[in-house]
């Protein structure tokens, strides 16, 4: 969720709790006010009628003004029962319906005489004007939260600029490798973020460069010797007075420090994928890259007879990658595939939506297939081979997000590539 | 056929021009950047390998300079760094080809061979041995005069024991040069001897006497004399 969205989402919610509850008093607080302001005027009212009690005729409605309706009966009681307020529902023909009426019952004695009387006070006009007022306050707090809303956007806006600034350059950090550094921040929090940002990233920037300079130099410090001892092997191999012992020993030497050399490189790029160094990103059609690869790898194929057979349901799957890591990728898991399999085998080869299957035939492994993707591990039978194409096409794999899967069954091996997205 | 060698590790130095020597060329040695700029204009150099980490000064520096003073020879980059763009800024510098190290020396030997054909003859050269002529431009093969039909992988292969000749070339040399990354990590070497195999036997049908020896599995020497 947006920062934005959550925030209106808060305020929205948070206000329209609190405009309800603060709505329900306001409600009761009106409606208890007119209703004392109706008591009070009933009882100025009923000053009035008791000064001129004696002028009313019993059981005679009289109207005056300010009174609704007015209700006198004679009556002796022994105890003067006080003022008692109430409502009641009365039937109004005019209108054709029952309307609400606030009443004063009190007993009043003027000389020997008794009166029971009810001063009606319709509630109409009072309702009316409650239910106006509600609805005017209603409208407001709609118009204020949309107000609220606008002005979130802008304040929001105007707030988090430079927030989001500094979001867009640490993006650009990864391929960029520059130290984040922000402009002058007048929001005290951002001016932290701010200096934050800059000494870590500074610290990046550097360690990267450091560590890039490190497997630069470890490579260099490695082959250079590496080089002088193939290249004096290749010279003594060359000498006229080598008898076949020494020359046995000189083979040895030299199929060593070839794989040496191998094993080198291999683990130096493993290095560099592991530090983020390919950040080069390129479509690339997939079955193109296998052709490719099948193309290049045409002779080792037919020296060991075997048949390639092609499915491509998916022809136009694309790769977004690094061109370089693709080719490591597509040509460890075919050689893989070649290296591992049997004279006159098959090697299947299927594209699906998003997939990509290779199956080829084999004994099975010689040790827990838990164990095939993690470095130097290799099948006893197997000599020279340091088993560190797999380990590579698994850091590749881990680097774009791919999923890679091996299963065997029927005398086949299979690596099932998914592209995750 | 002088051949300028920059390259600060003396070893290796010691190493190429020994082998360059037996080779029949003469080579200038340099061990850093300055030396290296004193002897640019020495020699109408046929060739000059560069190593890029030098003491003194920045191999590709050197690289750009070499090309602007002797326009004719062949430049070949012999590092140790080999990733892709280094390899690209190296040939976009002026360098005619890329060798990283750790190398064999005949293959050094066999790009030495190519880049010089293509600067210096302008590739209308013919390479002979023995009964044997090559037309590199034209990727034909004769054997006395006739013509025969090899595919490109053994005229690859003929044409880097051509270059290696009289010398015994290993397995790996072989397949690292003419497959390179495609070449290793199959636990054998079978497939070198599959293509030679292929290779000696087009070459025998023509008429051409067998000049291959194989030399105590190590590797194969290819030579008009053939007693070991």
């Amino acid at each position: 969720m947006k920062l934005l969205t959550k925030s209106s989402l808060l305020i929205a919610t948070l206000s329209l709790f609190l405009f309800f509850i603060m709505g329900i008093i306001f409600f009761q607080v009106l409606k208890n006010m007119s209703m004392s302001d109706l008591n009070r005027e009933l009882g100025d009212l009923k000053e009035l009628v008791e000064d001129h009690i004696e002028n009313y005729k019993a059981n005679q409605i009289i109207a005056l003004p300010g009174i609704d309706s007015l209700s006198i009966e004679h009556m002796e009681l022994d105890e003067n029962p006080g003022e008692v307020f109430g409502d009641t529902l009365m039937y109004d023909a005019k209108e054709d319906q029952y309307k609400t009426y606030r009443f004063i019952q009190f007993y009043s004695v003027k000389g020997d005489a008794g009166f029971q009387v009810k001063i009606y006070k319709s509630t109409t006009p009072t309702d009316q004007l409650v239910e106006r007022v509600t609805l005017m306050m209603t409208l407001m707090v709609i118009l204020f939260l949309a107000g609220i809303f606008i002005l979130n956007r802008f304040i929001f806006a105007s707030l988090w600029k430079d927030f989001f600034e500094a979001i867009e350059k640490l993006k650009q950090f990864e391929t960029s490798k520059e130290p984040v550094i922000l402009g002058e921040q007048d929001i005290e929090e951002f001016e932290e973020l701010k200096q934050v940002l800059e000494v870590m990233t500074r610290r990046l920037a550097k360690d990267y460069k450091e560590l890039k300079e490190y497997t630069d130099h470890t490579t260099h410090e490695l082959q250079t010797p590496l080089a002088v001892i193939k290249s004096k092997t290749e010279l003594l191999i060359q000498s006229e007075n080598m008898g076949a012992s020494e020359m046995k020993c000189l083979q040895a030497i030299n199929t060593s420090v070839n794989q040496l050399s191998r094993l080198n490189s291999t683990l130096t790029l493993i290095t560099r994928i592991e530090n983020r160094q390919f950040t080069e990103k390129e479509e690339i059609k997939l079955t193109e890259l296998l052709d490719r690869h099948l193309e290049l790898l045409e002779e080792h194929i037919d020296l060991r007879g075997i048949k390639v057979e092609k499915s491509y349901q998916d022809e136009g799957m694309v790769l977004f990658m690094d061109q370089g890591l693709a080719d490591l990728m597509i040509g460890n898991l075919l050689k893989n595939a070649i290296a591992h399999n049997i004279e006159g085998g098959n090697i299947i080869l299927e594209t699906r939506p998003g997939s990509l299957l290779i199956r080829n035939d084999g004994p099975p492994l010689g040790f827990d297939q838990e164990e095939l993707f993690t470095r130097f591990v290799r099948d006893t039978k197997q000599t020279g081979n340091f088993g560190l194409g797999l380990s590579l096409v698994k850091k590749v794999c881990e680097h774009y997000n791919f999923l890679i899967k091996y299963s065997f069954d029927n005398q086949q091996h299979s690596f099932n590539l998914t592209l995750k997205d | 056929m002088q051949i300028l060698i920059v390259e600060d590790e003396a070893s290796l130095m010691e190493s190429m021009v020994s082998y360059l020597e037996l080779e029949g060329f003469r080579c200038e040695k340099a061990g850093d950047y300055h030396t290296a700029v004193c002897v640019l204009d020495k020699h109408d150099y046929m060739c000059m390998l560069i190593d890029l980490n030098l003491p003194g000064g920045d191999g590709l520096e050197l690289v750009k300079l070499a090309r602007e003073n002797q326009t004719e020879s062949g430049i070949i980059i012999i590092s140790a760094r080999d990733t892709i763009e280094q390899r690209v800024e190296g040939l976009e510098a002026g360098a005619d080809d890329y060798l990283v190290k750790p190398f064999h020396l005949s293959e050094l030997v066999a790009r030495v061979h190519s880049v010089a054909r293509r600067t210096r003859m302008k590739g209308g050269e013919v390479l002979s041995f023995g009964v044997i002529s090559v037309l590199p431009e034209e990727h034909t093969c004769f054997v006395n005069q006739n013509q025969v039909e090899l595919t490109r992988k053994e005229l690859d292969m003929l044409m880097f024991l051509m270059a290696n000749r009289n010398r015994v070339v290993t397995k790996e040399s072989i397949a690292d040069y003419l497959w390179g990354e495609y070449g290793g990590g199959y636990g054998s070497y079978d497939f070198v001897y599959t293509h030679l195999k292929n290779l000696r036997r087009k070459l025998q049908d023509a008429g051409c006497p067998d000049y291959v020896q194989n030399i105590y599995g190590i590797g194969y020497k290819f030579s008009l004399d053939k007693s070991p």
